[in-house]
């Protein structure tokens, strides 16, 4: 089965060589190999770039391959985040209490423990006690298993919610951007229980490991996230291949005339959505210990819309095409707002990237929208192929 | 001699005529009181000062509270202000002007008591002052600071009282004074009744004063005007920090007291014979803290069950300032009706503050309606439109200093530029894209991006004034609990001229004809000689346009910066779709329920803007579930499904 | 011959213009009817209903010998119970390929888990050739439906009617669009598929509907006006009043 599987998709098995190329070369780079021809801070773009890919391949399942323009999956991606640091932030502030707690003349009980913890994590927002919802923020696996349900049920929800009553088309678009708003705005109060607009931080940290050196630590998430994006790539590129995908398509391409068909389109829709948010959150989980700190602006809806310019700069309908727009926008960001592109001196005014590169990608984007609707990935098309079917 | 005598008494009788004329005199009977007052002795004075009935009194009270009377080396007073080393005096009586140097006179100091009494004798010459402004003043300075004695010569001046409005002033002010210092209990509940209708803040702090009670605690039947006692359960720590505080109990210890005392009483590595490792279990520290307490180490453990032992045997509760239970009982009847009235007036408050966030959602969406409901193209760029007007307006304000003026030029001006705007963009965007909206959504973001960021280079990230013009400036005021900004109350107007106007083009123009024309059959349309590209480059611009002028109208009232166009785009589609598609009135009710929702959310919950704006979308978005196609929904086969 | 679908009484309206007002038609199985009328007759309409797309104001929609309602059910529910539909417009699968469409249209489990997790049939391969053979497209099989002659196209989309398998198969306009040697064919492929199931064929041209050679109901303005054999009908004066005008 699989060997027919990778048979029939060889973009597939290519992918998935070039991933393991790229993760060898980089780690013989990496500082914890010795060579340090990568620095800790740029592995981590790497590996931060690793999960940004695999959000994007989700995306590009829901809107590329199902038609679902989701302007939500951001925000899924934010909660597994979220899910992640509770744990991160719980058990090492934990560890530190508990060394601090170390000296006192009485043994702490578990109350003091806890109550130290809440003033630790809540002081910033002027409170001490746990909310509910960290109740479960001291179990490693509940809290995983979090990053996999939370926005899976969300999105179980939402979607059977929006499936059900038929609102499709630009309509579902408006309607996951006012969800991701709302769960922005949520997340921003200091009612909610997460810190308000001061995020989660310090993610970096990971309890247990505190002699594992952030070089070594980053190399790990770095892999972790390689092993990620491959396992995502594999599942969805099964997925939208054979029946189901080809249902799934035609979906995309007239979901009247499949519902003549016989088959109940909501459930197909309900199965990617949830899916795609699933595998969102697990790239989230994976991003935000590599990033740091985790805050309420990284789920505005804006974050959402870039994630969709990516996959439409990359090329939708096909999964590399997403990774590739995720990787090249993403690192062309950052390599344009970090100040380290070069000004350009037009004699009567300095054109500075931080300022200009949003209106390069802004005006890129509606280009590629007019002109080159197959985005990068369409380049692949030009390659002539032996046995090319289509 | 008896003529002699009748002579003499006649001098006599010519004399005090002639001295009642004068204050000087008067002032020198009484020199001591006047150059040394206190507040036991300046009564006396002031009493003669007043009783003589001159109209001079008033201006030398005046000048005293002022510190402005000096007293010569011979003992005679005058006004005076003193320039350097000279004084330029007044003749207290004949107002005769002079000037002397300052070292043979000594000025006046009364202090702040004794300023006190002088106003409040002051104020019955100025409660009468034929001055309206000095009357003003005087009814102004007792609503400040309300005292007894100023409830005679209040109730004495309102007949005479000219003026209409500040005899009605003076007739409420009365009240209140009556209210709280009248001398007999039935005038003051009769005041109280009448202010029973009276929803002024002014009037609630009264009742309020009337109504002040002391908290307290004892252990037998309280006595007294009391106004409620209290049932310590309910919230039994707080009560039990008040028994402490009264040292009627002694403090309940806490996990903390608990750990010090224990840390307190360590013998060798051992607590009451547990050893350290153990204290980490919270029930082992009970047992080891017991053990201390019954060796007298430490103060016995106040459990739960003693604490409410301890609040059971004492009554908690509030006694009235105000002896008189009568007297209470009206003030809290008449406060009970107030409130009412009051909640009554909020609510009126709300209704006109959602009315006012309602235009705005419509302003803002109206644009949007039009692009997206007649064309079916989504523009996300809409709410950078809207900014787009905002910086027109400010733009202009740079140039034409005259805020009424500038407003005049941007309106139109802040139109022709969007219209361009929206036009151009049609031409080279939009126009490619047509029936493929999830392309338009994406490319209109990618220009709302660029967009944002030009306006950031541009102007700057910090926000720029929009600055109203000072007729907008403040507040129509109903009463103390319902006002309304002018600004307000503009863009109410303006959203209503913009219904008009757009229903006006759609219904009764050739353009909304052909507009109409084109969105329900467009190859039919183009048959009969309308141009469909035209048609949609008009609408777009048109919609574009209304962004612009929308813009001006929101930057009044809130900052214009780069970002706030993306501060209205959800809302504004929110307000579309769940109005429903393809309909202005669609468009005004959406607008209309989110307005209200939204107010109404908040004024469940007012420490929370946030969390009404969550709430507002999760309920849009619930709504969609139950009527997909808005509040005004199309039926049929025009609704295109 | 047994009654398969039972309409009686229907009416629906759209803002006020009655689409369909009192409509009854009864058909058996196997069947094969034409039904005629002039634009705005409601013969689209007539199908929506019956397929699900739209709702009735009034009326009854009886499906199969255990007399179910169709009025309660979706539109994927009708479709399973047998129901088939071919619309005006060729509506094939562009993107995929002739082999994905039959594929997709074949009768097997529908739900997504099924389609996950389960092996295709074994005889899947040996029913799409069946299929494409009947249809004349068996060399087009790994062909984008894209790139098929508009003839194809409808030829492949009643071939996935015929791979759904269903108990009545509703066809609008089949020959729209299509020479005459592709008409001829596609009479051919009706008429066989008449043999086993009932087949309604809603058209325009009244050469098709005589080749066809089949009972025919005429609709006007949302209701049947008459019945009976081509021959019969278009001597019946309304019809020929409908048709050429009073």
């Amino acid at each position: 089965m699989q060997n027919t599987f990778i048979a029939k998709n060889p973009s597939v098995l290519w992918f998935l060589l070039g991933l393991s190329l790229f993760t060898v070369i980089v780690s013989i780079c990496s500082e914890a190999a010795g060579t340090a021809l990568i620095s800790t801070s740029f592995l981590k773009t790497l590996g931060k770039t690793l999960c940004l890919c695999l959000v994007a391949v989700a995306m590009d399942v829901v809107w590329g391959y199902c038609g679902i323009l989701s302007l939500g999956h951001f925000a899924f991606f934010g909660i597994g985040g979220y899910a992640m640091g509770m744990w991160l932030m719980y058990d090492r502030t934990k560890d530190i209490v508990v060394a601090s707690l170390e000296n006192n003349i009485l043994p702490a009980t578990m109350d003091e423990i806890t109550d130290a913890i809440g003033a630790q994590i809540f002081g910033v927002v002027g409170s001490f006690d746990f909310p509910l919802i960290w109740a479960f923020s001291h179990s490693l696996t509940l809290q995983l298993l979090a990053v996999i349900l939370v926005p899976g049920l969300l999105a179980l929800v939402f979607g059977w919610l929006a499936f059900r009553s038929r609102v499709a088309g630009v309509y579902l678009s408006i309607l996951t951007q006012a969800m991701t708003l709302a769960l922005s705005l949520y997340f921003f109060q200091n009612d909610t229980g997460l810190r308000g607009n001061n995020g989660l931080s310090g993610l970096q940290n990971i309890p247990g490991l505190e002699t594992v050196s952030q070089a070594t630590l980053s190399l790990w998430f770095f892999w972790a996230s390689a092993v990620a994006l491959a396992a995502g790539y594999l599942l969805f590129a099964w997925m939208t291949s054979g029946k189901f995908g080809s249902v799934v398509r035609a979906i995309r391409d007239n979901e009247a005339r499949v519902r003549f068909l016989g088959y109940h389109v909501e459930s197909y829709k309900l199965c990617i959505f949830t899916t795609t948010a699933m595998v969102a959150g697990v790239a989230g989980a994976l991003y935000y210990p590599q990033a740091g700190i985790i805050n309420p602006a990284e789920i505005a809806p804006m974050a959402s819309i870039y994630l969709a310019v990516w996959v439409a700069i990359g090329g939708r309908g096909r999964l590399y095409g997403a990774v590739i727009g995720a990787a090249v926008v993403s690192l062309m960001s950052s390599w344009f707002t970090g100040g380290s592109a070069p000004d350009i001196n037009l004699g009567i005014y300095v054109v500075q990237w931080t300022d200009w590169w949003l209106m390069l990608l802004g005006l890129t984007f509606v280009a590629v929208t007019l002109f080159f609707p197959k985005g990068i990935g369409g380049l692949f098309d030009l390659i002539p192929r032996k046995g090319d079917r289509r | 001699m008896r003529s002699a005598l009748f002579a003499l008494m006649l001098m006599i009788c010519s004399a005090s005529a002639a001295t009642a004329q004068n204050l000087q005199p008067i002032l020198q009977s009484h020199a001591t009181e006047v150059t040394n007052p206190s507040r036991g002795s300046v009564g006396e004075a002031l009493d003669a000062i007043t009783g003589s009935g001159l109209p001079q009194a008033t201006a030398f009270l005046e000048q005293w509270s002022e510190k402005n009377i000096w007293q010569r080396d011979d003992g005679v007073f005058f006004i005076g202000v003193a320039e350097d080393e000279t004084l330029a005096l007044t003749d207290v009586d004949t107002r005769a002007t002079s000037t002397a140097p300052k070292t043979d006179f000594k000025q006046l100091k009364p202090n702040g008591g004794v300023r006190r009494l002088i106003g409040t004798a002051l104020v019955q010459f100025q409660l009468i002052d034929p001055d309206l402004t000095r009357r003003e003043t005087a009814v102004a300075s007792i609503a400040r600071r309300p005292e007894a004695a100023q409830l005679a010569p209040l109730l004495a001046s309102i007949d005479a009282e000219t003026d209409p409005a500040l005899r009605a002033r003076k007739i409420q002010l009365a009240n209140f004074l009556s209210a709280r210092f009248a001398d007999d209990p039935t005038s003051r509940i009769a005041a109280i009744n009448s202010l029973a209708i009276d929803t002024s803040v002014e009037s609630r702090a009264v009742l309020n004063q009337i109504l002040t009670v002391k908290s307290d605690v004892t252990r037998a039947q309280p006595e007294g005007n009391i106004a409620v006692i209290h049932d310590p359960m309910d919230a039994p720590y707080a009560y039990y920090t008040t028994l402490v505080d009264a040292s009627l109990a002694p403090a309940k210890q806490t996990a903390a007291d608990i750990k010090r005392a224990l840390e307190a009483n360590i013998v060798d590595g051992r607590i009451a014979g547990f050893p350290l490792t153990q204290m980490s279990d919270p029930d082992t520290r009970k047992t080891a803290y017991a053990a201390l307490a019954a060796d007298g180490l430490v103060p016995v453990l106040i459990t739960d069950e003693l604490r409410n032992a301890a609040l059971n045997d004492h009554v908690f509760y509030d006694l009235y300032d105000e002896p008189n239970a009568d007297i209470t009982a009206a003030a809290q009847a008449a406060l009970g009706s107030v409130t009412s009235r009051v909640a009554a007036a909020q609510v009126a408050d709300l209704t006109l503050d959602a009315l006012s966030l309602a235009s705005i959602f419509f302003l803002a969406a109206i644009g949007l309606a039009i692009t997206f409901g007649v064309m079916g193209v989504i523009n996300m760029a809409h709410g950078e439109f809207i900014m787009m007007g905002a910086y027109t307006g400010y733009v202009v304000q740079l140039f034409v200093p005259n805020y009424t003026a500038s407003l005049i030029i941007a309106l139109p001006l802040a139109f022709a530029v969007t219209f361009g705007a929206g036009v151009v963009m049609e031409r080279l965007v939009i126009r490619r894209l047509y029936h493929r909206p999830l392309e338009t959504l994406l490319a209109t973001f990618g220009i709302s991006i660029a967009l944002q960021q030009i306006a950031k280079n541009i102007f700057g990230t910090q926000a720029r004034p929009l600055t109203s013009p000072d007729w907008l400036a403040g507040a129509w005021v109903f009463n103390d609990v319902i006002q309304i900004s002018y600004i307000r109350i503009a863009i109410f107007v303006l959203a209503l001229m913009f219904l008009g106007l757009i229903i006006y083009i759609l219904k009764r123009t050739r353009l909304g004809l052909e507009v109409r024309a084109v969105t329900q059959n467009p190859g039919m349309a183009s048959s009969m000689g309308i141009d469909p590209d035209r048609i949609n480059m008009m609408t777009f611009g048109l919609g574009s346009g209304i962004a612009g002028i929308a813009g001006v109208a929101i930057g009044l009232y809130a900052k214009v910066t780069s970002e706030m166009g993306s501060d209205y785009i959800v809302q504004s589609f929110m307000t579309v779709v769940v109005g429903g598609v393809g309909n202005v009135w669609g468009t005004l009710a959406g607008a209309t329920m989110i307005g209200f929702g939204q107010k109404g959310i908040e004024w469940l919950n007012p420490s929370n803007t946030l969390a009404a704006q969550t709430y507002m979308i999760l309920f849009v978005i619930l709504f969609i579930q139950f009527r997909p196609k808005g509040i005004v929904a199309l039926k049929g086969r025009a609704a295109g499904d | 011959m047994s009654t398969l679908l039972e309409v009686s009484g229907i009416s629906v309206s759209f803002d006020g213009f009655k689409a369909i007002n009192n409509l009854s038609i009864q058909i058996a199985e196997p069947e094969l009817r034409a039904i005629i009328g002039p634009n705005g007759a409601g013969k689209t309409t007539f199908m929506d209903i019956v397929t699900g797309k739209t709702k009735p104001d009034e009326g009854y929609v009886i499906w199969g010998e255990k007399s179910v309602s169709l009025l309660g059910m979706s539109e994927s529910q009708i479709a399973q119970a047998g129901i088939g539909r071919k619309f005006q417009k060729p509506t094939v699968f562009e993107a995929q390929t002739v082999r994905e469409n039959i594929t997709m249209a074949l009768k097997n489990p529908r739900r997504p888990f099924d389609l996950l997790f389960n092996k295709a049939a074994a005889n899947t391969e040996d029913r799409v050739r069946a299929i494409s053979d009947d249809i004349g497209l068996t060399d087009a099989l790994d062909l984008v439906s894209g790139a098929l002659s508009h003839g194809q196209k409808q030829w492949l989309e009643i071939g996935m009617l015929l791979a759904q398998d269903p108990r009545l198969l509703l066809v609008d306009e089949p020959a729209a669009g299509m020479s005459a040697v592709e008409r001829e064919q596609t009479t051919d492929i009706l008429v066989r598929a008449a043999k086993t199931r009932a087949v309604v064929v809603v058209e325009h041209d009244m050469d098709f509907i005589r080749r066809l050679n089949c009972k025919v109901t005429v609709l006007h303005q949302g209701s049947v006006l008459a019945e009976g054999s081509l021959d019969h009908v278009t001597q019946n004066r309304d019809v020929i009043d409908v048709y050429l005008g009073r």
